[in-house]
């Protein structure tokens, strides 16, 4: 079964000088469990499609069904409560509250799915050593080094237990080493059964996933 | 984890800009606060010292403002007509006089002579000495005065003085009378650099050289006639019932209560505070709005990518906005109650600054402490805090997601 499905989803920009199509008639899916690489040139419609897939944009045609549910019959507010419970995000830039500690940054979004306090401090002692932070969680970012941020980002991403992680070049920000431990990081959390979506310029990522694909000029080619 | 431990999370991660808002808010709120004192500062304060000497029934001879006096006659009679009256429980006769007080043959001052039938408890606070003695048979003319003049003349109680009236109309100074101080007082209508004197209606018709005072004359009325009535209301009926049966007793005269009096002044002479107050409270509104929308709004400017990334996260735009809401608050209130002590503080130096003008009664204030004007500087700077926000909360409704996310990376 497919945790999201995109049906020849089509996402068209305005521009002064008429609409550009980041993504142009490109079907996927994602099944429950499943690694997908989605690697491409830069501005070849990765970052779009993940955020199709991610349900923070819509298509201008086409359909996005997340667990069967179409995503444009939705209110904001479900699709809200979907990237909430449903989807976790991993961004090139970790994008963690800077004011808040590892632990905070973690405990936030399952404060947010009202995750009773004694389950959430669980759950995220759980994250922090799934991730080797342990030691590190009262961090605040600023404290921690580019692979550890990202990899409390994962563990943010992971805290209400996601069906799908979606990931944005999520070693773009990081050197070889550190993205190889990110890359072992993503393997283990797809060994634990959830599905993974990742877009990448990185070859060693990329490789690490159970299918690949490869986008040109807003459309899979393989 | 609720929005206002994020806010507040956020605002001592923004520590500078922080203390800038709550800086520049105390400021501006400090001025807000003072406008709010004096607006209703003056009239509370007036109101006070209506009520402070226990009357609070006014009886004039002339229409307007119970300011300028014309002497009303039959007044001893009239008092104990009013005596009479249900509605009334006391009643005391004022007259004012110019008059020149001699300490020695040699030094003398200018004073203001007030002559009243209250045997004690007058408009005045005694420092040294006695009030004036309820029978004055022993003492012919008993005289409190004025902490100044006593200063200025080097008198004390038990000082023997000499006191010649200077009537309006009359041009020569009539003959001196012996006069004993009995108290130094401070007078609650006189300004603090005022001479002036109290004395007993009796000593001041001798002053006066009027034939002796008949407080239960019937007819023609001898002795000296009051410019000035003040009445107690009784408790159970109030002024306003004793102002309507004085009237049915003399329409040809003026009464007002203490609440009358307050509410002409309030018309006319502090219409002036009232509108400087208003213009400057809305500005000083209008500033603490601009700096803390400003700021907020360069603020998440500066964070639209994590707001963009928190939305994709699933954190809903209520928390966000109510993230928002609370900065605000924080900022605002912060400030708002910074400005209390800071106003307060230049309240009382604008207040000293002002009561140096002359004639102003010593205990009339500018600026006078109400839980009222606090009450409004909290919901003005509440509405402050929420119009602050509105604009960044409507911007970060509208963030578009992935296009935020997307200029960020390429950014």
């Amino acid at each position: 079964m497919s945790v999201v499905e995109a049906r020849r989803v089509t996402r068209l920009f305005p521009m002064a000088a008429g609409p550009v199509a980041a993504v142009r008639d490109v079907s996927l899916s994602v099944a429950d469990g499943e690694y997908v690489a989605v690697s491409g040139p830069s501005g070849c419609g990765k970052s779009t499609l993940l955020h199709l897939v991610g349900v923070v944009d819509q298509p201008t045609s086409g359909e996005i069904l997340f667990e069967s549910r179409d995503v444009a019959a939705l209110k904001e507010a479900e699709r809200s409560r979907i990237r909430l419970v449903r989807i976790g995000f991993v961004f090139q830039r970790f994008f963690l509250l800077p004011m808040l500690t590892a632990r905070e940054n973690i405990e936030l979004p399952q404060a947010e799915a009202r995750v009773p306090a004694a389950d959430r401090r669980a759950r995220t002692r759980e994250l922090l050593e799934y991730v080797g932070l342990a030691d590190r969680a009262d961090h605040l970012p600023s404290q921690l080094s580019g692979g550890e941020m990202q990899r409390v980002a994962i563990a943010r991403a992971l805290a209400n237990r996601p069906a799908l992680l979606v990931a944005d070049e999520p070693t773009g920000e990081l050197d070889e080493q550190t993205g190889g431990h990110i890359a072992d990081l993503f393997d283990r959390v797809h060994a634990d059964g959830t599905a993974i979506l990742v877009v990448t310029h990185n070859p060693v990522l990329a490789a690490r996933a159970s299918r690949r694909l490869t986008m040109k000029s807003g459309s899979l080619v393989s | 984890m609720t929005s206002l431990w994020l806010a507040w999370r956020t605002t001592k991660r923004y520590r500078v800009r922080a203390v800038l808002a709550v800086v520049g808010v105390a400021v501006i709120g400090a001025l807000l606060f003072d406008m709010l004192l004096l607006s209703r500062g003056l009239l509370a304060s007036f109101a006070d010292l209506l009520n402070s000497g226990g009357f609070d029934v006014r009886i004039v001879g002339s229409e307007g403002m119970p300011i300028v006096r014309l002497p009303i006659a039959g007044s001893t009679r009239l008092a104990t007509e009013l005596r009479a009256l249900p509605e009334v429980r006391d009643v005391v006769l004022i007259r004012i006089e110019r008059a020149t007080l001699w300490s020695n043959e040699r030094t003398s001052r200018p004073v203001t002579l007030v002559g009243t039938t209250q045997a004690s408890g007058g408009p005045y606070t005694i420092v040294r000495g006695d009030d004036l003695p309820r029978d004055s048979s022993f003492d012919r003319c008993p005289i409190l005065v004025s902490r100044h003049l006593a200063a200025s003349l080097g008198v004390e109680p038990g000082s023997s003085v000499k006191i010649s009236v200077n009537p309006d109309g009359v041009r020569s100074a009539l003959p001196a009378v012996s006069c004993r101080v009995t108290g130094v007082v401070n007078f609650f209508f006189a300004s603090a650099g005022e001479n002036s004197v109290a004395t007993t209606m009796t000593a001041l018709q001798q002053a006066l050289s009027v034939p002796a005072f008949a407080p239960d004359a019937s007819a023609g009325e001898p002795g000296v006639d009051a410019d000035l009535i003040l009445a107690a209301s009784q408790p159970a009926t109030g002024p306003a019932a004793a102002v309507r049966a004085i009237h049915r007793v003399r329409p040809d005269l003026r009464a007002y209560s203490n609440e009358d009096v307050v509410a002409l002044f309030n018309q006319n002479g502090f219409a002036y505070f009232r509108q400087i107050s208003f213009v400057l409270s809305s500005l000083t509104t209008v500033f603490a709005f601009l700096l803390v929308a400003t700021l907020l709004t360069v603020s998440v400017n500066q964070r639209l990518g994590e707001i963009a990334a928190l939305r994709a996260l699933g954190i809903s735009r209520g928390r966000i906005a109510s993230i928002l809401l609370w900065e605000s608050a924080l900022l605002v209130g912060g400030g708002a109650l910074l400005a209390l002590p800071l106003g307060g503080l230049l309240a009382l130096g604008l207040d000293h600054l002002l009561r140096q003008m002359p004639g102003l009664p010593e205990r009339l204030h500018f600026f006078v402490f109400q839980w009222r004007a606090v009450a409004t500087h909290a919901a003005l700077f509440g509405v402050t805090a929420a119009a602050a926000a509105a604009y960044p909360m409507w911007l970060t409704a509208r963030l578009p997601i992935a296009a935020t996310l997307r200029r960020e990376v390429v950014g």
